[in-house]
Order: C-alpha cells, then sequence, then structure tokens
C-alpha cells in the first residue's frame, strides 16, 4: 500500500506545501478591493509542478477545480521554453484556456538552481472586466465579444519588465480599473508569497527531493481516491434535469444529461446527451464542466484527499464540444456559473441513483446574481454585485441546511449595512420564505428572499436565476422544493420578471428575488411529527402545510401534536394515494407521476 | 506578612492556582476541576494552599480569574433561553448568518444550532438608514408588543439588534426605556452598548451571545464570591478578558462577550511580560495541552489582537479560510492560533500510506495507551515515551503511572509495523509531524501576516509545550526559546502580569484625506470620556490612566481592514490634517508589512471604526523580579536513553533539574518538573535567566 520511500519527509514536505496554498488565498483574501472576492470567495490559489500538474489547491472555490489545469496547460504548450525568472503570465479567455472574462489568471513559474520547477497560480473573479453590461456577468449576452475584455495568454511581466501595454489596454476597458488593479496586485503578492516560500522549502529538501516529493503528493492523493472509490458499487447510472431556459428563447427548457460509470477504481463521467450550445451567456467551457462534476464526486468520496491532478486522474470527465457542457466560439459565457451549480445537482441526481444513502436532493439551484449598476449624479460608476446561494436539499439522513451556502461554491453574503453604506441601494428585506422548502420525511432547506430598493435616479438591473419553472427535485419519496421568483416592486404594481432579466429600474423601485426551495428526502408521512411542530412553531412551515403535506395536526394554542388526529390523516392520505408507489425523482407534486417534466412538458409556473 | 495576589485559572481537567507576594515567594497548586460549579474546585484548592503554607483568607491581596465559564456554556448549549428584537424583514440574520461553510464537499456538515431559535425572534417595524436618518419611526406600541411577546415566551434574556443602530441608536434605545419599565427582571442587551459597529450579522450575533451567557456568568460570579466568603477571602476579584486585560466582576457580568476567551489569554500576557523584562520584545508563544496547540504574536512588547473570534468552532487545521464554524464574537481577543496537537493526539496511517497526528484525540479519558486507562489508540505521548523524553514511569510528580510497554506494543503494531518503519523512527516521525501542524498555527499568526518567525524568540509553555519546542524552533529556524518557571501552570500564572484594559469602538466611515480632523478628534474623545469614566468607578486616580487610538482602515473599496496603532497625538493634543496624514501612511506601512504590497497615494484610506483603548496603571509592578517557588524540585532523575533522529541515534541523555541550568549546560538533556517535561536536543545549549526561565539556544 505505502509507496513513499519516507513517509515522514514526504507528510512534512506535503504539510508545508498546501500552506503555501493557503497563505497564497489568505493573501488575496485580505486584501482584495471586491465584495465578489472576500465575501464570496470566489478565486483561487494553487501550487503546480514544472509541467503545470497541479499539486495543491488552496482551499477556497470548488467551481475553480480544474481549471487551473487546463490554463496552465495553455501557457506551458504556448511558452514552453520561452519561460524566464521574472515572467508572470496573464489569461482570461475562455477559449484560450480560462472560464469566464471576469476570471483572471495570474501564473508565475519558479526557478531554482536555473531551472523550472514549479508554477505559482491564481486566479480571481474580478468586479467588472468591461462589456455591455456592469459587472460583465450579463446572461442574455449572446455572443462573447459583448462580454467584456478579452485577455489572450500573455506575459504580464517579461523577464521582471511589466508589460505596460496590458496594464493600459485592461484601464481603458473595465468600469473601475481601480478595483481591477488593486485585486491584480493581490494576485502577484500572492504569486511572490509563494515563490518566498516554496524557494526555503526547495533550500531545506534539495530540487531533486522537491520534484519527486511534488510527483508524490500528486500519487498519494491517487492512491487515496483510487482507494475510496474501489468501494462504490461499480454499475452505471444516469440522470436527466433541465435549466429553465437560456434567456433568450424562454420557452425552450435546457437538457442536461449525465452517465456516471463506476468500474474498479475509476470513475467516468459522460455529459453526452446534454442540449447543444445556447444563445444566452450559460454556455461552459470543458473545465468548469469538469469542475462541476469533481464536485459532486468528490462529495461522495471520504474527507481529506488533497486537490490535485492525483484525483483527476481517477475522475474522467467528458462532454462534447458544441455543447452546454463545452461551448465553442462565439459562445458568451458570462453566467456560466449557473450552468455549473445545475449540473453538480444533476450529478448527485445521478450519484443518488448509484448511493440511495448518500447524497441529498435538488439544492435551490445555486448562486443567484443581482446587478444593480449604472452612474449617479456626477458620473461616477457603482456596481452592486450580490450573489448567494443558501439552501440545501434533504439528505437520507436529515433536513436540507438552510442559510448555508451551496456544495459548488463556498460563498458568503455581503452585509446589508455595508451594502448600503457603499451602494445607493437599501435592503428591506433579507429573510426565510414560508413553506417553500419541498416536504419530506426529511424536508429540504427553506429560501430565503431579498428586497434591494434602487436609492439613485436610474440603474441596469440584470438578474442572473433559475429553477423559476422547472423545481428542485425531491428524491425517494420527497416533493420538489417551490421555484424562485423575481418581483418588480412586490408592494405596488407587483411585476414577475423572467428568472434571466435586464432591465431598467428607478429610483425607489424594489426588485425582490426569493429563491427556490430545497427539493425533499423520503416519504413526508414518515416525518417525526416533534419536527413538525416545531417547524410550524417557528413558522417555515405553516399549519395548513402541516396538515396537508404531512398529515400533521399541530394545535397552536399549547404547542402540541394531536396525535389521535394524526394517525387517522396520516391514514387517509395515505390510502388516498393508492397502492402506486411514487419514482425515485420528483419535479411535480403529482405522488405517482414519473415526475420527469421532459422539454416539451408543461412548464409548472 | 505580605499579603498575596493569587492567579486562579480553570481548564476542562485541571484548575490551577498560583499565590505570589510583593517579596516573589511563590505557591503553586494543580486541583481537579468541579465541572458541577467551577467555584468549588477554586475554594479547595485555596484552602489546601492555606493548609499547607498556613497562610489564611485574610492573606489574599486579589484574586484574578481566567476562567472558561462563558465559553463552556455556548459549548454545552447551557445559557439563557434567549429573545432577540430585529428590524422587520431581518428576522432571520442570526440563522443566515454569513452563509459560508467551514468544510468543502462534506454532505454530513450541520450548522451549529442556532442559540435564538425563530419562534423566539421578534420584528419590530422601523428603519433607520445607512446616514443614520429615521426612515420609518418606531412606534412606543410596536416595542411594547414585541417586548410582552418574548415575556409571555417565558425567556429568560432580551437582545436588540436593529438596522444601522451603530449610526443612530435612537430605536435601540426607546426598546431599552420600554425593557426596563415591563420586563425589569430580564437580562437585556442593547447592540448599541455592546458593539456599535457596522455589518449587522457580526453587530447580531455579539450582541445574542452577550445575552445568552449573561445569566450563567453572573450565577457563576456570585457562587465564587460565597466560596471564597466561606474560605473568609474577602478581596476583590478581577476577571482576565480575551483581549489580555483585567476588568471588575461588574463589568464581566454586564459584557461577558468580552471575557469568553478569558482562558488562554494569561498565558500570552505572562509570556509577553516575561520576555519584556529580558529584552526579547518580538515573540511567538506556544501554549500546548493535552488536545490542542496554540500560537500567538508578540511584536514589540505588545500582544496583537484579532478583531474577531469564533467561539465553539471546533479546532481550525491552521487554516482561517474556512470560516463559519461556531458563534461570532467581534471584540477584541488576543490573537491565537489553534491546531489540534497535544500530547492525546492520535497517530495513524491513512489509506493513502501517510502518518497523520490529530487532531482527533484520546483526550484526558482514556487518554494515551500508555497511561492504561483503557486508550487504544497510539498517540503523542506513547511517542515520546518511546523516545524517552518522557519518564517512562510516571507523571505529575509521581501522581500518575505509565506502563510504557503496552503503549510501545500498540505503537509497533499500529505505526510502525504499516508503515515498515523501525518503533523509534516511526515515534520521532509522529513527534515531528506534530510538531509540523502546530507550525501551521505559528505561520498564520506570523508569516501569514508578513511577520519572519526567524526574527522572533519562541516562549513555550502548557503541559506539553516545552518538550516541543525545540523540534518547532528548528525547523522555523528560530534561534532561541524561554521556558518560564511553573510552565505547565503558565496559564494562571501569567494572569498575575496583567494590567486592567478596556477596548471601546465604533463605526466612524470617513474618508481621511477628506475628513474634518475635529469630528474625528471629538468621537475619540467621547471614546475616551467613557474610558476615564470606568476607570475612575474602578478606583485609579487620572495619573494611572494611560489611553491610545487605534483604527481599523482600509483602501476605500478594499473589505478587510487592519488595524493600526495612531501616531503620537500632535503637541497640543487634537487631531489636525497632518495627523490624519500620517494616520493614513502608517496604513500604507502596515499593509506593506503584512501583504508585501500597497497602494498608491492615489488611493484614499478610509477609517472604518476607532477604538480607544483605556488602561489602568498599578502603582508598583506586581510581580516582582526575583521568583521563589516553594515547591521543591523532584529528585535528580541520573540519565536515560533518548532517541534524536535516525543520523542521531540513541543517545544518554541527562535527567535534569531546573536549577541545575544555572551554570548553562549543553543538550542533550531532559529537564523533568512536576508540571512539565522540558527537552534540550543534542547541539543546543540550556541556562537559567535572572527571572527564572529556562533558555535554550539553538
Amino acid at each position: 500500500m505505502a509507496e513513499i520511500q519516507d513517509p515522514i519527509g514526504f507528510e512534512l514536505f506535503k504539510n508545508s506545501l498546501f500552506s503555501i496554498a493557503d497563505e497564497m488565498a489568505l493573501t488575496i483574501c485580505r486584501t482584495t478591493y471586491s465584495g465578489v472576492l472576500r465575501d464570496n470567495m470566489d478565486f483561487s490559489t494553487a501550487f503546480a509542478d514544472a509541467d503545470g500538474k497541479l499539486v495543491a489547491q488552496g482551499l477556497t472555490l470548488p467551481g475553480h477545480l480544474g481549471s487551473i489545469p487546463t490554463a496552465l496547460d495553455v501557457v506551458v504548450e504556448r511558452f514552453g521554453d520561452d519561460t524566464h525568472p521574472g515572467d508572470v503570465f496573464i489569461l482570461n479567455d475562455p477559449f484560450d484556456g480560462g472560464m469566464h472574462l471576469p476570471d483572471i489568471f495570474i501564473f508565475q513559474p519558479i526557478f531554482a538552481g536555473g531551472e523550472r520547477i514549479a508554477y505559482a497560480a491564481t486566479i480571481c473573479h474580478h468586479a467588472d472586466v468591461g462589456g455591455r453590461v456592469p459587472g460583465s456577468n450579463a446572461s442574455d449576452s449572446t455572443e462573447i465579444y459583448q462580454e467584456g475584455l478579452r485577455i489572450p495568454p500573455l506575459k504580464l511581466y517579461d523577464r521582471g519588465r511589466s508589460n505596460e501595454a496590458i496594464w493600459a489596454f485592461v484601464e481603458r476597458n473595465v468600469r473601475i480599473p481601480i478595483q481591477v488593479f488593486g485585486d491584480l496586485r493581490a494576485q502577484l503578492a500572492a504569486c511572490k508569497i509563494a515563490e518566498r516560500q516554496f524557494l526555503e522549502l526547495v533550500e531545506a529538501y534539495g530540487i531533486e527531493t522537491s520534484r519527486t516529493y511534488m510527483q508524490e503528493v500528486i500519487n498519494y492523493a491517487e492512491r487515496l481516491t483510487r482507494a475510496a472509490v474501489a468501494e462504490l458499487p461499480d454499475g452505471e447510472v444516469t440522470f436527466e434535469d433541465w435549466i429553465d431556459d437560456d434567456g433568450i428563447e424562454l420557452d425552450r427548457p435546457i437538457r442536461l444529461f449525465c452517465r456516471i460509470e463506476k468500474k474498479g477504481d475509476r470513475m467516468m463521467v459522460d455529459w453526452t446527451g446534454t442540449s447543444d450550445q445556447v444563445r444566452g451567456a450559460i454556455n461552459n467551457t470543458l473545465s468548469f464542466t469538469k469542475a462541476a462534476s469533481y464536485t459532486a464526486i468528490r462529495s461522495v468520496l471520504p474527507q481529506g484527499i488533497p486537490n490535485n491532478e492525483g484525483v483527476f486522474r481517477v475522475i474522467e470527465v467528458t462532454a462534447p464540444s458544441g455543447t452546454i457542457a463545452n461551448g465553442v466560439l462565439p459562445a458568451a459565457c458570462a453566467a456560466r456559473g449557473l450552468t455549473g451549480f445545475r449540473m453538480v445537482d444533476c450529478a448527485f441526481g445521478a450519484l443518488a441513483m448509484m448511493l440511495p444513502d448518500r447524497v441529498c436532493a435538488a439544492s435551490d439551484g445555486g448562486n443567484t446574481c443581482i446587478t444593480i449598476g449604472g452612474y449617479d449624479a456626477e458620473r461616477r460608476p457603482f456596481i452592486c454585485v450580490d450573489f448567494t446561494a443558501g439552501t440545501w436539499g434533504g439528505r437520507p439522513w436529515a433536513d436540507g441546511l438552510q442559510g448555508n451556502s451551496n456544495m459548488f461554491a463556498n460563498m458568503a453574503s455581503q452585509s446589508a449595512e455595508v451594502m448600503e453604506a457603499e451602494q445607493p441601494v437599501e435592503i428591506l428585506a433579507y429573510e426565510f420564505v414560508q413553506d417553500r422548502a419541498g416536504p419530506g420525511k426529511f424536508r429540504g432547506g427553506a429560501p430565503y428572499r431579498r428586497d434591494i430598493r434602487l436609492d439613485e435616479a436610474e440603474a441596469v438591473l440584470q438578474i442572473r436565476s433559475d429553477r423559476k419553472k422547472i423545481r428542485p427535485y425531491g428524491l425517494y419519496g420527497g416533493r420538489p422544493g417551490q421555484p424562485s421568483a423575481n418581483v418588480l416592486n412586490p408592494h405596488r404594481n407587483a411585476q414577475a420578471l423572467e428568472s434571466k432579466v435586464t432591465t431598467t429600474m428607478f429610483r425607489g423601485d424594489v426588485i425582490r428575488h426569493e429563491w427556490a426551495g430545497g427539493g425533499g428526502w423520503g416519504d413526508p408521512l414518515e416525518r417525526d411529527p416533534a419536527q413538525v411542530l416545531r417547524d410550524v412553531r417557528n413558522e417555515y412551515v405553516s399549519a395548513g402545510s402541516a396538515r396537508d403535506d404531512y398529515g400533521v395536526v399541530v394545535d397552536p394554542a399549547t404547542w402540541t401534536v394531536d396525535e389521535a388526529a394524526t394517525g387517522a390523516l396520516r391514514a387517509s392520505l395515505r390510502s388516498g394515494r393508492g397502492a402506486a408507489s411514487p419514482p425515485p425523482v420528483a419535479w411535480t407534486d403529482d405522488w405517482t407521476g414519473d415526475g420527469a417534466p421532459g422539454p416539451a412538458a408543461e412548464a409548472a409556473d | 506578612m505580605d499579603r498575596y495576589r493569587v492567579g486562579v485559572d480553570i481548564g476542562g481537567t485541571f484548575t490551577d492556582i498560583v499565590f505570589l507576594d510583593s517579596g516573589g515567594r511563590v505557591h503553586i497548586r494543580k486541583v481537579s476541576s468541579s465541572v458541577e460549579d467551577y467555584a468549588q474546585a477554586i475554594a479547595r484548592g485555596l484552602e489546601q494552599v492555606f493548609d499547607e503554607t498556613s497562610l489564611a483568607g485574610p492573606d489574599v491581596a486579589e484574586v484574578r480569574h481566567g476562567t472558561t465559564v462563558a465559553s463552556n456554556a455556548i459549548l454545552e448549549n447551557k445559557g439563557a433561553l434567549t429573545g432577540l428584537i430585529t428590524t422587520r424583514g431581518f428576522r432571520d440574520v442570526l440563522e443566515l448568518r454569513n452563509l459560508r461553510m467551514p468544510r468543502l464537499y462534506d454532505l454530513a456538515w450541520e450548522k451549529p444550532a442556532e442559540l435564538v431559535e425563530r419562534y423566539l425572534r421578534v420584528e419590530v417595524e422601523e428603519r433607520i438608514n445607512s446616514r443614520g436618518e429615521v426612515v420609518r419611526p418606531l412606534a412606543r406600541e410596536a416595542a411594547e408588543a414585541a417586548v410582552d411577546r418574548l415575556v409571555a415566551q417565558g425567556v429568560e434574556a432580551i437582545a436588540v439588534c436593529l438596522l444601522n443602530s451603530f449610526e443612530n441608536p435612537a430605536h435601540e434605545r426607546l426598546l431599552k426605556e420600554v425593557l426596563a419599565e415591563r420586563a425589569p427582571h430580564l437580562v437585556s442587551c442593547i447592540s448599541y452598548e455592546v458593539l456599535p459597529e457596522v455589518k449587522e450579522y457580526e453587530r447580531t450575533s455579539t450582541t445574542v451571545v452577550n445575552a445568552y451567557v449573561m445569566p450563567t456568568v453572573a450565577r457563576y460570579l456570585e457562587s465564587l464570591r460565597g466560596e471564597l466568603e466561606a474560605a473568609s477571602v474577602s478581596a476583590p476579584v478581577m476577571l482576565m478578558q480575551s483581549n489580555g486585560g483585567l476588568t471588575t466582576v461588574a463589568d464581566a457580568i454586564r459584557l461577558p462577550c468580552n471575557i469568553i476567551e478569558s482562558g488562554p489569554a494569561g498565558g500570552v500576557v505572562g509570556a509577553q511580560a516575561l520576555a519584556r523584562r529580558v529584552g526579547l520584545p518580538d515573540v511567538i508563544t506556544l501554549d500546548m495541552g493535552g488536545t490542542t496547540a496554540k500560537a500567538s504574536l508578540v511584536e514589540g512588547g505588545e500582544f496583537t489582537r484579532s478583531l474577531e473570534y469564533s467561539v465553539g468552532g471546533g479546532i481550525m487545521q491552521g487554516s482561517r479560510l474556512l470560516t463559519g464554524s461556531g458563534y461570532l464574537i467581534k471584540v477584541p481577543a488576543i490573537d491565537l492560533a489553534e491546531v489540534g496537537a497535544g500530547g492525546g493526539s492520535i497517530v495513524r496511517v491513512d489509506a493513502g500510506g501517510s502518518m497523520q497526528c490529530g487532531p482527533e484525540s484520546a483526550g484526558a479519558v482514556p487518554g494515551p495507551v500508555c497511561y492504561d486507562q483503557g486508550g487504544e489508540d497510539p498517540t503523542i505521548t506513547d511517542a515520546n515515551v518511546i523516545l524517552g523524553y518522557i519518564n517512562p514511569s510516571h507523571l505529575v510528580g509521581g501522581e500518575l503511572k505509565l506502563n510504557a510497554e503496552r503503549g510501545r506494543a500498540v505503537f509497533e503494531e499500529r505505526v510502525a509495523r504499516p508503515l515498515g518503519l523501525e518503533l523509534a523512527h516511526a515515534a520521532y516521525g509522529a513527534h515531528q509531524i506534530a510538531a509540523s501542524n502546530m507550525i501551521r498555527a505559528i505561520r498564520s499568526v506570523s508569516s501569514e501576516r508578513g511577520r519572519d518567525p526567524r526574527r522572533y524568540a519562541m516562549f513555550a509553555f502548557g503541559g506539553n509545550g516545552p518538550l516541543f519546542a525545540a523540534t518547532m524552533a528548528a525547523a522555523l529556524h528560530m534561534k532561541r526559546i524561554l521556558v518560564p518557571p511553573a510552565p505547565g501552570l503558565f496559564s494562571a500564572f501569567g494572569l498575575l502580569y496583567a494590567d486592567v484594559e478596556h477596548h471601546y469602538s465604533r463605526t466612524f466611515r470617513r474618508v481621511l484625506a477628506e475628513a474634518d480632523p475635529a469630528e474625528i478628534d471629538r468621537a475619540w474623545r467621547a471614546l475616551e470620556d467613557e474610558g476615564r469614566a470606568q476607570l475612575a468607578r474602578e478606583g485609579f486616580p487620572a495619573e494611572r490612566m494611560r489611553f491610545r487610538r487605534t483604527a481599523n482602515l482600509h483602501y476605500k473599496g478594499q473589505i478587510y481592514e487592519l488595524n493600526v496603532a495612531a501616531p503620537p497625538p500632535p503637541a497640543n493634543g487634537s487631531v489636525d490634517r497632518a495627523w490624519l496624514d500620517r494616520l493614513a501612511e502608517a496604513y500604507g506601512e502596515e499593509h506593506e508589512r503584512t501583504y508585501g504590497h500597497r497602494a498608491g497615494p492615489e488611493e484614499p484610506v478610509e477609517l472604518v471604526n476607532m477604538v480607544l483603548v483605556a488602561e489602568g496603571l498599578p502603582d508598583a509592578p506586581v510581580v516582582p523580579d526575583t521568583l521563589h517557588l516553594d515547591r521543591p524540585e523532584e529528585e535528580p532523575g541520573g540519565s536515560r536513553s533518548a532517541y534524536f533522529g535516525p543520523e542521531a541515534g540513541w543517545t544518554k541523555t541527562p535527567v535534569v533539574r531546573r536549577s541545575d541550568l544555572a551554570g548553562g549546560a549543553a543538550g542533550p538533556l531532559i529537564v523533568e518538573e512536576y508540571d512539565a517535561t522540558c527537552l534540550v536536543p543534542p547541539g543546543a545549549r540550556a541556562s537559567l535567566d535572572d527571572y527564572g526561565s529556562i533558555v535554550i539556544d539553538l
């Protein structure tokens, strides 16, 4: 089993290497100018070997797993031996190693004894990289050319000399250059710190041992992953789910199809069968599809496996090019985060077919991104970007989490008070919404809503959300969560908006977004009545829903369950269902329906 | 006879007591903690010291106390049934937290249960905007209805946190009035009085934690008073705060959120004071016990503080990236990084063939295999016995007998054999890996903040700190280690070095270049007045009050702030334009130092929170330079064979007493004491300084 020659020296080296990746991440986190980075942790740091193979990734954004190797591959291939001490590389082009334009990669090669021995790597989501909509996040762009500044793989520093042309282009093409520059500086500082610390490590261990140990760290992760995968049952499972639409063609749901094959100590995730790429800006790069696939599979493997190339060797991910899972020029992709979140849930669905007692029902669908941007009376730009998700589906052993970030993106919400102090908005509500979670033996998490009022004359409002038509699925008898909603001015002339929308807001307008509720797991009639009582008392669930969905009769005067009435009600609800058992997956309230809405089915709304 | 000051530190397993008189005479005592009522163990310990020394209650001049009673109330969910009043629309701030979780890829993660359940969170119709303007007034009837509703639910404590109250507390004050009228028997906490700072989750959480532990802390301190009186001790009690300063009982009852991390603070305060006396202004402290190790940074003779922390968050594996565990409290606290590494940490081989140490711990029960109390998993202490570092027959002056053979057998079977290593080599590896885990804690307070650990001395204490200090210092290229007297009770001992200190802060967002100096001056002076009044209540005359200003600043647009000491005031004492410029420059320097880069002069620096530190200075140094420990040292143990790695191999190592080091001695050496064992490796030199600390030079 053990293939490491000196297990102690190796463990010490590995500890140091992962601290470097984490220390890089802390540097970015603490110096950033943008809430997207600090609160949403939408960045990653990593350490790769001389060939650009990932050795250690900091504990940051799962959505970036797999992104750095792809980008580094391009740099290593393009520049190869034309890589020198003092060089720093930059890129963001999704069709040349990148993910989507706001994600800017910075790589610094590290040299010792005259040869390249490693790369320090960072990727940060910048608050704005130009393009037609503030925040560069619009979901309704239809070509990459509308989305902002495309930076091909270039040297930002050439043997230590700054390439001023690149800085000048960036400065002229982004809305708030001071922010972009501040965050680029943070990325450069993180790479410098990695270089300094890694060279200390090389000094202590020697160049050859350091090289060997870097490969060993990869092999070690591979062994752990293989051992864990080998314990899963062999077989093949599939799952399909749909994204509401691409924001352009509103009547066309977009199919996601995932096939997972597990054989021995290997896994294959194949997205063949997923819809062709779409006009709206939700097309993935293959690297992002990989990140989504790795995230789902890692979540059913044991904790403690390092994030690196070794994991990727065991999990093979494929997606045909020209699909939404692997877009080609001129696919717009700024809002591809949406598709990534939905793919994680789709892969979880497939895993739930393989491992019924290990996987949760559908989450709220991942981050909703709300961007409100424009210019104040003195023509100074403002951009208020808020993206969060917070609701998990029910689990085979417990309720879905609520008010907790998504597995794919461990992001924080921003403080309402800070948003109000810095942006011309007032937050009117940030609270859970009753009766939106999917009922189940273990219910889905309750979703929340945010109401935001504009206090400036005019602004562009842009929302990227989903799960408005196709609801978060329930599993094994659990009911689907309620859909999401976007409402303009909910308190006066309420106007329902689509899930993906770009529109204009005026002073005093209020935009409300309600996230979708998490899907339930297991038959709600089997839920512990004491739990239902507690939910009613806490107003996550109404007394009506307790009665109709859970068959529990609650006495609000004494806060007790009426046992007799509950027993009778549950019996009658059961007999009303007939003999048929529910399908394993449910997108609708119909108990015995096969649940699958399919592209042609009526969208629930 | 001289009267004594007494330091008392309560831990989960032991309560440590240290007596000190002005002549430097010291009595120490370790007794088992009384978990049901911690005060009882204190009284018992005091009486044991009285019995041994012929001292009596009236000989005690002051009791200084570090306690985990507040954090335990949170960890064990034993605080008050608490209600919360919030602004309409913000009922769920406490439960939504900031959404982040401390684990990645973990489907089994559960959030900590919120301290106030949703049905006890009540909204009121009101709104103040970010400029402090009342947008929607709070009607008195609405305030009354909210209070009445919570009273009807039977709550014991009520917290109030309204949006933007730090800009304008009018509505919170109205609620305070209503609470005093309609619920005078209940504990109540107003966010403006607890933490007048921006960020609603941080403020709500801190206010709720304060309310939640308030009755528990009050009951405990009453019980302590009773126990002390029963032992005829009528001396005043001062409590250690998380920030490293002392406060009064009355203040601790009002703001218990300040004493949550009271326990570990004492050791750091003592380390700072002792290091300062020997002319070492820059030290890194290492406090290692049975389950965790904690590191902190003392720089320029001052300890560093974090602006917020989580209580009950479990142990972070050295990483501060994954926040979201535990209960957030935004009060200044000595900045401690903690990792799950201690004598009880379990050693195992993972599926990838790598050796792991901790964070799982065998704890005090069943403990390491060699304790022979049912422990089945090999631990770090077992490794240290195999290596000959720890006396193989007994610990704690003979009170704890060891079964070294059993420890060896289990370590061989579970660790050495699966790795194909010789037993000693495997045990040595475990020792090294535990050290490397603790190094992550040291890095997080030093290199992660731009501080190079090589420039610092290590100050090691706790039962296991002196055993690991040399290994860690060598790996970090640190040159010098200090091990204070009574290292195993140093958290209690350190309490004796503390001064009275209070921190006041408020959010005051201004871009420095555009700010009105007079306005800033007024605001800071208002905080100073608060501090002066508090110190006066505690009996300090004006000449023994000291005030320091610090500020949390950032480049406008940055999210995170750095705390920077404000430059000395101008000659006339009032803030002026030039002073604000110096403050901005101080931020730029600190940013560069911490993160390796700074912005150009065109980027405006913004003040976010102003902070005032009010210190009450003692009239004379509390701790004399020379100390006499009254506990007789153990008999010198001759020598034993100890293992120092594959190259040095097994080496005959003298076992000595601390006093044997007076003339200096060369390693390898093992210093055995009542409360700890100190390891001096081959090649290092050990001596004693004038204050009785062991000095190890690598």
